[in-house]
C-alpha cells in the first residue's frame, strides 16, 4: 500500500557525548534521570546546521533531490534568530527552488511533529516536501533541563507516494502553563519544576490525545514519545499500546539526552530504520498539549542514520565547548565580510557551486573575475563539485592564534586545523578552496585525507550569523 | 629581452630608525629618525632640498591615518610641497616604494626620489593587532576558513615537507642564521642569537610553524634615496647602480595557485629583475629576502634560483646562506630578527643592501660585497618586487 508518506529518513546528532555520570561527578547528583548520555553540539552547530546534516541524508536516501521539493517545513523550539526568515537560506542548503514554500514551527516541543503534520497534509499540492525537526534545548548548568539537555535532528522527505503512510492524527490541550517554558529574550529555557502538577498534565494531555485517535492501535509495534528525561515516557506506558521495553527499544533520549522539538521525530526514524511496521508517535509539552500520529510502514523506507556518539567530553570541556566559561567576542573588530557579499556568494558556501570557464575549460572557484588560467573576462557555466574531497595543504591554529573573528569560536573548541581542499568537478578535474576542519582531532589532519563537507556557522558578525562549508573525515 | 632605460637610477643614500616595540614613538617620528640617518648616508652629502618626490609605504596597522600618511611624514620631515603618496601593498608596500622612485628617476620626472615606509605596530591591543595583521589576506575564503598569515605559511610548509621532504629542523636553521645575523645589527628588533634547540622546542603558533618559525611586530621606519645617473656625482664617487627592478602580482590566496610550494610572483619579478641586470644568482654576493616566516625563505631560495625547487631545506642546512657561505641571505637578521614594521620593510632590505655595498655592515660585513638583491613579497605573494644593486666601482 502507499499514497502521502515517508520516501525516506535522515538523522543527525552531534558525536561529542557528556556522560550523566560526569554531571553526577561534578555536581553530586545527576537531575536528568534515565539518561546516560546526552549529544554535545558543536561550538559552530546550531538547529539550522544539524537540519541540514539530517536534510541532506534524507535527500540522498530520497527518490526526489533537493530540486524537486516544493515545501520546506522545520519544527524547532530554538531557532537560531527569533525574527527573520530562516529557511530561505536552509532551503539554499539544500539546492531547493527558490519558489518553493518555507514554514516554521516553533513555540513548543510539538514543533516537530506539526511540521510532519502540515508536511503531509500539503504534500498532494505541493509535490515533495522535506520535514526537518531539528533541536538543542539548554537551560542553566544546574537544572534538570540543560544536565539532560541534547541535540539532534530528523529528516523527512514526504511524497504523494511513499511506502510509508500516515493513518491519522490527533491532539488534545488544557490551558495550563508553567511546567516547560522560555521568555522571551533568554536563550534557555526553564520550568517552575510543579512535580505532580507536571506529571499529572502530561498524563492528562497524552491519554487523551492517544483516545482521540480514531484508528486501531492493537497492531502498534513501536512507540515514540516525548522524552524530556529518561524515564517520563515510561509514567505513561499504561496509556501505551505496547510495552516499556518495546518503548525503549527506539528511544533516543537515553543516549542522546532531551532533543526537545526532535525527540519524537528522531525515535520516529529510528523505528522506521529498526522496521517497525506500525508506529505510535507522542510528541507532549511546552504547554498542556499533546499531538498524536500513527504511521505504517508496510514496506521499508529508505534511511540513512547518523545518531552515533564518537567522544566522551570531560565536564570543563562540555562548559567550555557550550561557552559556559568563555567570553565574548574580542574587541577590536573581525574580518568584515559584507552581508551582501556574503550573500552573493551562498552558492559557492552552501553548495560548492564552481564555475567552468568556456575559453579553457579551467574550473574556478569562486568563480569570479578573470579565469585563473586563461586570465579571460568570462561568463563561467555552473556546476557544482563534489561533496567530498582531498587535503592539499593543512596547518593547526594553536589556541589564541586564531583571527579575532573565530577567537570565540576557538576558546571554546580549542586548536582548529584549517587548511585547503581540492574538491572534484564532474569531469574528474578539481577546484581548491579554504576550508576548516571539524570532528576531527586537528593534528591528526594530513596532505592527502580524504574529506566531506558538512554546513557549519562560520562567524555572526552585526548580529547575523553567516553560515559555509567546513570539512570533516567522511563519516 | 632587451629593456629601454632612460637614464639608470642609482641608491645614494639610505637609512633607517631602530626597530622594535617603542610606546614613546610615532609613524611620524621613527619616520624622521630613517630620514635623517639617510641623508647622513649620502657619502658627499645631500640638502634635502635635493629631494624631488617621495613614496611612502605604509599599511596603516591600528588604523591610526589610513589617509595621507604619505603627505603626513614629508611635511614631519620639512618636505612639505613635494609630490608624495602613501604605497599600499601590505608587506611589499615599500618594495614598490623603491619601483616607483626607480621609476620616476629613469623616466626623468625626477631627480633624486625618496622611498620609504612606516609603521605602528606596539601601541594597540592585541586582539586589534591581530584583526589588523589579517587585512591584506584573502578576506573572503581564506580569512574565513579560519586562516592567519602564519596559517597560511604553514600551509605551505606542509605541502613543502610533503613534496620535498623539508624538516622543522631545516626551518629552524633559518631562525638560528638570522638571528646570529641580527645579534649583530644594531638596529634589529629581536637582536639576540638563538640555538636550535630554541627554535625546536618553541611553542607552535601554526602548526608544522613555532614561534621562532614567525617574525616579530615592529615599530619602525625606513628611507632610501634615489637619484639619476646625471646627477649621482654630486652626491657619491662610488655609485651604486639601481641594475635590475623586477616586479609582479600574483593571486591573493593561496588555493588560487597551481602550486602551494612556489611563490609565482617572485619568480616573475626575479626573472625580469635578472634580465635587466644581465646577471644570474650565481653573480650575487649576498641578498636581502623576504622570511616573514622561516618557510618564505626557504620558498625564496627556490623561486629566486639560488638552488633548485625543493632544495631550499637542504641549501640552510648546509650552512650555504650564513654569512661566510657561499651566498649570504639576510646579513641584517631579516624579518625574523630585524623586525617586520610591515611599511617600512621593503625599504629597510635596502638599507641593509646600501650598508653591505657600502662596507658599513660592521660585524656582519660580507667580503667584497658588490652585488646585492632584495626581495619583498605582499600577503602570501599577492605583490613581490626583486631589485639588483650594483657597485660600479667594482665591476
Amino acid at each position: 500500500m502507499s499514497g502521502p508518506g515517508i520516501a525516506s529518513v535522515g538523522a543527525y546528532a552531534p558525536s561529542s557525548r557528556l556522560s550523566g555520570e560526569v554531571i553526577a561527578e561534578t555536581w553530586g547528583r545527576f537531575k536528568a534521570g534515565g539518561i546516560e548520555s546526552t549529544a554535545v553540539p558543536e561550538p559552530d552547530e546550531d538547529v539550522l546546521t544539524m537540519g541540514y546534516e539530517a536534510a541532506r541524508r534524507a535527500l540522498d536516501a530520497a527518490p526526489v533531490s533537493g530540486a524537486d521539493i516544493g515545501h520546506v517545513l522545520f519544527g524547532t523550539t530554538n531557532p537560531p534568530v527569533e525574527e527573520e526568515a530562516v529557511l530561505p537560506r536552509f532551503g539554499a542548503m539544500l539546492g531547493v527552488p527558490e519558489t518553493a514554500e518555507g514554514d516554521m514551527f516553533t513555540g513548543a516541543l510539538t514543533a516537530g511533529v506539526r511540521a510532519f503534520r502540515a508536511g503531509y497534509r500539503t504534500v498532494e499540492g505541493s509535490g515533495p516536501v522535506i520535514v526537518v525537526a531539528s533541536d538543542a534545548p539548554r537551560g542553566e548548568p544546574q537544572q534538570a533541563l540543560e544536565q539532560g539537555a541534547g541535540a539532534g535532528a530528523a529528516a523527512f522527505v514526504v511524497t504523494a507516494d511513499a511506502p510509508v503512510t500516515v493513518d491519522g492524527f490527533a491532539s488534545f490541550s488544557e490551558p495550563a502553563a508553567g511546567s516547560r517554558f522560555r521568555e522571551r529574550g533568554n536563550e534557555r529555557t526553564e520550568g517552575l519544576g510543579i512535580s505532580s502538577f507536571d506529571r499529572q498534565v502530561f498524563t492528562t494531555t497524552v491519554t487523551n490525545a492517544i483516545e482521540a485517535l480514531e484508528t486501531p492501535l492493537d497492531s502498534v509495534d513501536a512507540a515514540a514519545v516525548q522524552a524530556t528525561d529518561g524515564r517520563k515516557p515510561y509514567r505513561v506506558t499504561g496509556a501505551l499500546p505496547v510495552s516499556s521495553e518495546q518503548l525503549k527499544e527506539h528511544a533516543t533520549v537515553h543516549t542522546l539526552g532531551d532533543t526537545g522539538a526532535a525527540s519524537v521525530p528522531l525515535s520516529l526514524a529510528v523505528a522506521l530504520d529498526d522496521g517497525a511496521g506500525r508506529v505510535l508517535g507522542i510528541a507532549a509539552g511546552s504547554g498542556a498539549t499533546a499531538l498524536t500520529v500513527v504511521i505504517d510502514a508496510t514496506e521499508s523506507v529508505p534511511a540513512t542514520l547518523a545518531l552515533d556518539g564518537k567522544e566522551d567530553v570531560e565536564y570543563a570541556s562540555y562548559l567550555r565547548q557550550r561557552g559556559e566559561i568563555t567570553g565574548g567576542a574580542p574587541e577590536g573588530g573581525g574580518g568584515y565580510v559584507s552581508l551582501p557579499a556574503w550573500y552573493r556568494s551562498v552558492a559557492q558556501r552552501y553548495r560548492l557551486v564552481a564555475g567552468r570557464c568556456p575559453a579553457c575549460d579551467r574550473l574556478n572557484m569562486p568563480p569570479r573575475g578573470a579565469c585563473s588560467s586563461c586570465n579571460e573576462l568570462v561568463e563561467y557555466d555552473p556546476l557544482e563539485l563534489s561533496r567530498t574531497g582531498e587535503v592539499e595543504a593543512v596547518s593547526v591554529i594553536s589556541q589564541g592564534g586564531a583571527p579575532p573573528e573565530f577567537a570565540e569560536l576557538q576558546e571554546r573548541t580549542g586548536p582548529y586545523a584549517t587548511g585547503t581542499v581540492a574538491f572534484e568537478g564532474p569531469d574528474g578535474d578539481s577546484a581548491s578552496l579554504p576550508s576548516m576542519f571539524v570532528e576531527v582531532e586537528p593534528d591528526a589532519v594530513a596532505v592527502g585525507d580524504e574529506v566531506e563537507t558538512t554546513i557549519r556557522r562560520i562567524y555572526t558578525q552585526e548580529g547575523v550569523t553567516r553560515y559555509g562549508i567546513k570539512v570533516q573525515p567522511i563519516r | 629581452m632587451t629593456f629601454l632605460i632612460m637614464r639608470e637610477a642609482y641608491l645614494i643614500g639610505a637609512g633607517q630608525s631602530e626597530f622594535g616595540a617603542f610606546p614613546d614613538e610615532s609613524y611620524r617620528s621613527l619616520f624622521r629618525a630613517a630620514f635623517e640617518e639617510s641623508l647622513d648616508s649620502v657619502p658627499e652629502g645631500i640638502e634635502k632640498t635635493a629631494i624631488d618626490e617621495a613614496y611612502i609605504g605604509m599599511v596603516g596597522i591600528g588604523g591610526r591615518q589610513i589617509g595621507l600618511p604619505g603627505p603626513a611624514v614629508t611635511e614631519h620631515v620639512g618636505l612639505n610641497g613635494i609630490p608624495s603618496v602613501r604605497l599600499e601593498n601590505a608587506c611589499a608596500a615599500s618594495g614598490y616604494g623603491v619601483r616607483q622612485a626607480v621609476q620616476a628617476v629613469r623616466s626623468g620626472m625626477a631627480d633624486v626620489a625618496l622611498a620609504g615606509g612606516t609603521e605602528v605596530m606596539n601601541d594597540l591591543g592585541r586582539d586589534r593587532a591581530r584583526y589588523w595583521l589579517g587585512v591584506s589576506g584573502e578576506m573572503e575564503w581564506e580569512r574565513m576558513a579560519g586562516t592567519t598569515f602564519a596559517g597560511v605559511f604553514a600551509q605551505m610548509a606542509s605541502v613543502h615537507m610533503v613534496e620535498y621532504g623539508t624538516t622543522s629542523e631545516q626551518l629552524s636553521r633559518v631562525a638560528v642564521k638570522s638571528h646570529a645575523n641580527g645579534a649583530k645589527n644594531p638596529h634589529a628588533h629581536l637582536d639576540h642569537e638563538c640555538t636550535l634547540d630554541d627554535a625546536e622546542s618553541a611553542p607552535t603558533i601554526a602548526s608544522p610553524l613555532g614561534l621562532y618559525h614567525c617574525c616579530p611586530m615592529s615599530d619602525g621606519a625606513a628611507s632610501v634615496l634615489v637619484a639619476a645617473g646625471d646627477v649621482v656625482e654630486e652626491f657619491t664617487d662610488d655609485p651604486i647602480r639601481i641594475a635590475g627592478a623586477g616586479a609582479s602580482s600574483g593571486g591573493l590566496g593561496l588555493f588560487e595557485r597551481e602550486q602551494y610550494t612556489s611563490v609565482p610572483a617572485t619568480k616573475k619579478a626575479a626573472q625580469r629583475a635578472y634580465d635587466e641586470a644581465g646577471i644570474t644568482p650565481a653573480d650575487l654576493d649576498f641578498a636581502e629576502v623576504h622570511d616573514c616566516f622561516s618557510i618564505a625563505e626557504i620558498i625564496a631560495y627556490e623561486d629566486l634560483g639560488f638552488c633548485a625547487p625543493g632544495e631550499g631545506g637542504a641549501f640552510v642546512e648546509r650552512g650555504a646562506t650564513e654569512l661566510d657561505g657561499q651566498l649570504p641571505v639576510n646579513t641584517s637578521g631579516g624579518l625574523k630578527s630585524k623586525g617586520h614594521p610591515i611599511g617600512a620593510t621593503g625599504a629597510s632590505q635596502v638599507v641593509e643592501v646600501f650598508e653591505q655595498l657600502t662596507g658599513q655592515a660592521g660585524g656582519r660585513q660580507v667580503d667584497d660585497a658588490s652585488v646585492g638583491l632584495a626581495h619583498n613579497i605582499g600577503g602570501s605573494g599577492g605583490a613581490a618586487t626583486v631589485h639588483v644593486f650594483e657597485r660600479e666601482g667594482a665591476s
